[in-house]
């Protein structure tokens, strides 16, 4: 029989505790990609004129688009698991969405991740399974204002 | 394409769709928006060599359907205050889903004229593989 996995301490250590924080670029070819795949046509989303002509400083960012977390290959990204995963598999189990301000290319968000949930459940499908709720709070770095809270719901086994 | 409701103009019950395509061209267009890079989603040898039929969409890209219908529905004068959805099943790509809203509730709260959303997307048999919820702000007439 399979080994039952059960949260250890480590791990429980983790729940609420917020990671550091990362830095997201919001750049007009970004927000253009983002509409382009999502497949929006709203002009603003676009056109630096209609954006103006609306009188926001650039393009805005259609909901749900918070930038990209600044690549670099010689530093570590700012969401370093804090424990090791017994499940080796994940699936994106959900997502939640509460934009609060308006985003616009050229905006610089900082990130910080809370893991709020954390629990490992029997599965019909997998035997267990662990399910990891955390939120994430973007904060622009030019006025202070939380632009967006995002909730994601991860699915490992 | 929906277009841009005013709060006094709709009613619960009232539904909206819009219809998207899975191409694999799309689904590379969002790995490059997203930095979602796993080539379950455009790679068709990966994917079968991972047990999967075909390539799937990113669960992601769905929810951003959902947020774009209601960003449509609620107009530059409206808000989306929020969107939840869940990914229940994959969505094999190369057919066409459809993106769903129904409205529940018509209400006013803190000033502001609000509907809540059932939301979604459906595949081509009537199945829903990403169920949610949400909720706007939309404009007075």
């Amino acid at each position: 029989m399979a080994d039952v996995m059960e949260l250890t301490p480590e791990m429980k250590a983790a729940v609420g505790k917020p990671g550091e924080p990362t830095l997201y670029e919001v750049t007009s070819l970004g927000i253009r990609t983002f509409a382009r795949a999502v497949g929006y046509k709203n002009p603003v989303y676009f056109d630096d004129d209609a954006a103006k002509a609306k009188g926001f400083p650039a393009i805005q960012a259609p909901p749900g688009y918070l930038g990209m977390p600044v690549w670099n290959p010689n530093k570590p990204s700012g969401r370093q698991a804090t424990f090791e995963s017994p499940f080796k598999r994940n699936l994106n189990g959900g997502t939640a969405v509460e934009p609060l301000e308006r985003v616009f290319a050229g905006d610089v968000l900082e990130a910080v991740t809370s893991l709020t949930s954390l629990e490992i459940v029997p599965s019909a499908a997998f035997g267990q399974m662990m399910i990891r709720v955390s939120e994430t709070v973007y904060t622009r770095k030019s006025d202070g204002k939380v632009v967006a809270k995002t909730r994601g719901t991860g699915l490992s086994y | 394409m929906p277009s841009a409701q005013t709060w006094d103009a709709v009613s619960e019950g009232q539904e909206f769709e819009l219809v998207e395509a899975s191409d694999s061209q799309r689904l590379v267009i969002w790995a490059a928006a997203s930095g979602d890079f796993y080539q379950i989603h455009y790679d068709d040898n990966f994917a079968k060599n991972n047990k999967l039929p075909d390539i799937i969409v990113h669960g992601a890209l769905k929810g951003m359907w959902v947020g774009k219908l209601l960003d449509e529905i609620a107009g530059d004068n409206g808000w989306v205050k929020q969107w939840d959805v869940s990914y229940r099943g994959m969505d094999i790509a190369r057919e066409d889903v459809t993106i769903f809203g129904k409205i529940t509730k018509k209400y006013e709260q803190g000033g502001e004229h609000l509907v809540d959303l059932e939301v979604g997307v459906r595949r081509k048999d009537g199945s829903v593989s990403t169920p949610g919820t949400g909720t706007l702000r939309l404009a007075k007439k």
